[in-house]
């Protein structure tokens, strides 16, 4: 710096001329240190175990990121990538993604299900969008449950053309006629349906595939056939006078078309599953007084935990150790007949086998007894080729592929009851696979899942503890008296994006920026919001591997040769 | 990384000093050195009476709005520049002086400095004789000029440490900054953990985050949730042959240094938030 204020500038440099202040010519830029290295970071996006948990493989801390950037539809289109009906998995999925979700090592969870409803419920109006091409081929999908409309969602979205045969009146499967209406509002299964419509479904109701429809005609008439008929058969107990008795299935499927006259005041309701469940609570909010009986004890229940809860709270009264052996009609009443059990060794399934206590015979006095010990799948109308000596389906649970050519199935059909969220996930593999086959591709395989950032990879040091974002809910006393009102009110914009927060990003670059404030030799560079490794400078110390929070960033040895 | 962010905090109007030391080298010599600031680089002892010139000169110019910065390492700081760093320290030059700590002359093949840590390895504190002085207290030796700020800061806490900096640019006088700052060969640990050993540092309360305010007031910036002294030894090959006891006697000490500093937080403010309560009974 010169006196008379004129800065010295290196630009103008003369060899021999010295000024009067130490600046320099360069910068630290001018030694490229990428020559030193031996290993080299690579900078990747992996999967999180949420991601690999989830049955559709929803890519969850990706779409969690545009959430909490704001970017509401981007988040909404990445979900769609996986799972077409996010509103209803949003409220009735049993959440395995939360089992495997990394934070549930550290503190809780992250409460997925709920900010995948609110997601949902955003797009639910604006998805639903005509393919730009259209391909000419032809797929027949059975049924209209969740594995039914997925397998026509990601067809449709292909430009292929669907046709979806359903015997029912309207679409939807077990989500329309089983799940009551204060779990999934049936006004959110018509929205699902007006967005498939838009797309260009086509569908043809009241129709029944092995009556007005056979199989074979299908396969000769449409390029595919996908299988989505549930498992809609009640099983029977096998006792005398179970002809009194209504099936769950039956009682569910009357309520939801409108019959909300209970069956009577004191009901038994048998059996321990979510059928069970939902039959009991349902009962408690049309004015009767259910009773579950039920031959294990609580913790053997094949319901899931937290709706055994919910019917808990809601104040139901379970009979644990109670199994019915007999029923008679008497007055207008039924007596059933009950013996005490007490558990045994374990079966096959690993749970306790319940044993009669010799002399524990007792009568019970109920209006109506509504049964609901399981459900299996009708294979019927199926061609003989698809089925193996047992009479049940047979099918790929990757690719849904069954025996006879051009036939796939999933959900239920295949898998017995199992989950809406298996459904779904099944669906659309199966829509790959048939769009792979129309494309002529022979011996299709899905790609394998990209590796997993377990708990190990997690700098739990940037995460401060913080309990789950409430879920707003109605009261007890207030949901047990209307059927028709939606219990959980699920999480607003607020709630959902501070709850998105609590994410670590497992294996999802969310642009932190850890990687760029940590490197020591400015060998991070910042493109498009995201860090690119400047090999001219890197030399590969391993600082942002270690440092980064989420397992993005993985040392490799440099080759050579 | 430090300087870096250092850099960040200040701006580009800045001018340094350099003395003896492993930036030396860093750096480079003129005129290609690395840094984009004018830099000099001084005699080893004397960084801070360098500075003090380079700001009398400035003001003399009439360019108050250029900060002049001091780096030096421990050694040119804790031991030969001390002298000339009080003597700035008295009287109150307005400039700041940081020293990047990494507890041994590094440049001149990690020999012992008086801020080696006791029971570290150097070359000449060897297994056989590890270094038996504990790590003397440069902040307090600082704040005992009554300069208006002192600081510690480190890189695995990027955020505390750029604001320290801003903060720091906009005081007029004396302004001390003491730096952790690992070295791989030095404290023997992979390149790649140098910023988990510091942060190990602080979560240990070895290194705790804290400010003085004219050498009095002093406020903590991070209080670790607590994890015992020996999570933050083993991490380093420097520490490796110590016995339990020598560990437990470190515990202790940095325990007693933890609960001085607490107790000095509550004197300045009054009180203690709540997450205090919490770091003085677990470890
Ligand atoms: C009461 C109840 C509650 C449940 N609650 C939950 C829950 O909370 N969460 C969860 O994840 N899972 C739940 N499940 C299980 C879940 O609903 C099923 O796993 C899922 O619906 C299976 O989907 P799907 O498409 O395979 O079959 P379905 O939903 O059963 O759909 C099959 C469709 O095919 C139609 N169909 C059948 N045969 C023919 C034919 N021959 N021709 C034409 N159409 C035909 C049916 O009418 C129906 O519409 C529940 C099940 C029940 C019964
Ligand atoms: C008066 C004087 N004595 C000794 C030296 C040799 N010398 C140069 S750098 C250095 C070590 C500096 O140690 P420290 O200040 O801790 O910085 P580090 O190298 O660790 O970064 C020594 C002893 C010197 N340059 N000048
Ligand atoms: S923390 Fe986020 S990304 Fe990781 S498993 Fe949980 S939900 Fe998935
Ligand atoms: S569909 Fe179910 S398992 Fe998958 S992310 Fe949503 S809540 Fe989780
Ligand atoms: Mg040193």
């Amino acid at each position: 710096m010169s006196n008379n204020g004129n800065r010295w500038d290196p630009k103008k440099f003369k060899a021999g001329e010295i000024p009067d202040t130490s600046v320099t010519l360069t910068d630290s830029l001018n030694n490229k240190t990428g020559s030193w290295r031996s290993m080299k970071p690579v900078i990747e996006d992996k999967y999180a175990p949420c991601i690999k948990a989830c049955p559709t493989n929803t890519l969850i801390p990706q779409y969690f990121d545009q959430l909490i950037r704001g970017n509401l539809d981007a988040a909404g289109w990445i979900l769609l990538e996986h799972n077409p009906i996010p509103s209803v998995t949003g409220r009735v999925c049993p959440h395995p993604c939360e089992l495997g979700c990394n934070r549930g090592r550290y503190d809780q969870p992250i409460s997925i299900r709920e900010i995948e409803r609110f997601v949902g419920d955003h797009i639910l109006d604006k998805k639903g969008i005509p393919p730009k091409v259209e391909t000419g081929k032809r797929v027949a999908v059975v049924g209209s449950g969740p594995a039914g409309m997925s397998a026509a969602f990601y067809l449709r979205r292909r430009g292929h053309t669907v046709v979806v045969y359903e015997k029912e009146e309207k679409g939807g499967g077990v989500l329309r006629y089983g799940i009551p209406e204060y779990r999934l509002p049936k006004k959110i299964v018509d929205r699902e349906f007006q967005a498939l419509e838009r797309m260009g479904v086509q569908f043809k109701y009241r129709t029944t595939v092995g009556k007005d429809v056979t199989v074979e005609q299908l396969l000769q008439e449409y390029d595919a056939v996908f299988l989505g008929h549930g498992a809609m058969k009640e099983r029977h107990m096998g006792i005398p006078g179970e002809e009194h008795f209504l099936s769950g299935l039956e009682f569910l499927w009357e309520v939801n078309h409108g019959n909300l006259t209970p069956p009577g005041k004191k009901v038994a309701v048998i059996g321990g599953g979510n059928v069970a469940m939902d039959v009991a609570r349902a009962l408690l909010r049309l004015g009767a007084e259910p009773i579950v009986l039920y031959r294990r004890t609580e913790k053997e229940m094949p319901a899931l935990k937290e709706e055994v809860e919910r019917a808990l709270e809601d104040g139901i009264e379970f009979r644990f150790l109670t199994q019915p052996v007999a029923a008679r009609k008497e007055n207008g009443k039924i007596i059933l007949t009950c013996v005490k059990m007490q558990l045994g060794e374990r079966d096959r399934s690993g749970r306790p086998r319940p044993v009669p206590v010799e002399g524990s015979e007792h009568d019970l006095e109920f209006d109506a007894v509504v049964a609901a010990i399981g459900e299996y799948v009708d294979t019927s109308f199926l061609p003989k080729e698809a089925l193996d000596k047992d009479g049940w389906l047979v099918a790929d649970r990757k690719t849904g592929r069954t025996p006879v050519k051009g036939l796939y199935a999933g959900g239920d059909a295949v898998l017995g009851p199992a989950t809406v969220v298996e459904a779904v996930g099944m669906g659309r593999r199966a829509a790959e696979a048939i769009d792979a086959y129309l494309n002529g591709v022979e011996d299709y395989k899905p790609a394998p899942l990209p590796r997993t950032v377990s708990f190990k990879y997690i700098m739990t040091e940037y995460f401060p503890k913080a309990p789950r974002v409430e879920v707003p809910e109605l009261p007890v006393e207030e949901r047990i008296k209307d059927y028709f009102k939606e219990e959980v009110l699920g999480y607003d914009l607020d709630r959902a994006v501070k709850e998105a927060l609590r994410c670590f990003s497992c294996g999802h670059c969310n642009s932190c920026g850890n990687c760029y404030v940590f490197c020591p030799d400015y060998a991070i560079k910042w493109v498009d919001d995201k860090p690119v490794v400047d090999y001219d400078y890197c030399k590969g110390c391993g600082i942002c591997a270690q440092e980064c929070p989420r397992g993005i960033i993985t040392m490799e040895f440099e080759r050579l040769f | 990384m430090a300087m870096r962010l250092a850099l960040k905090g200040l701006g580009n109007r800045v001018m340094a000093t350099i003395p003896a030391c492993c930036w030396t080298i860093i750096d480079g010599a003129w005129p290609n050195h690395a840094l984009k600031i004018p830099l000099m680089h001084t005699a080893f002892e004397t960084a801070a009476i360098a500075a003090s010139g380079i700001r009398a000169a400035l003001d003399v110019k009439g360019e108050e709005d250029v900060t002049v910065m001091a780096w030096a390492g421990d050694g040119g700081t804790f031991d030969i520049g001390l002298q000339a760093l009080s003597g700035a320290a008295e009287r109150n030059e307005n400039i700041i002086y940081v020293t990047y700590d990494n507890e041994a002359y590094m440049n001149t093949g990690i020999q012992r400095s008086s801020a080696t840590p006791y029971g570290a390895w150097t070359t000449t504190t060897p297994v056989k004789h590890p270094e038996s002085r504990p790590k003397k207290n440069i902040m307090e030796i600082m704040a005992a000029h009554r300069i208006p700020y002192a600081a510690t800061a480190t890189i695995a806490f990027p955020d505390d440490f750029v604001r320290k900096f801003r903060k720091a640019k906009d005081i007029v006088g004396m302004r001390f900054f003491h730096i952790l700052s690992p070295c791989p060969p030095g404290w023997k640990i992979p390149s790649d953990m140098s910023v988990k050993v510091a942060r190990m540092a602080v979560e240990t309360k070895v290194f705790p985050l804290y400010e003085i305010e004219d050498g009095e007031r002093v406020t903590i910036n991070y209080w670790p949730e607590g994890r015992p002294v020996r999570d933050y030894l083993m991490m380093q090959g420097r520490f490796k042959h110590l016995t339990d006891e020598q560990i437990e006697h470190i515990q202790q000490f940095v325990d007693h240094q933890w609960k001085r500093l607490v107790h000095l937080h509550e004197l300045t403010h009054g009180s203690l938030p709540e997450e205090a309560q919490a770091t003085l009974t677990s470890r």
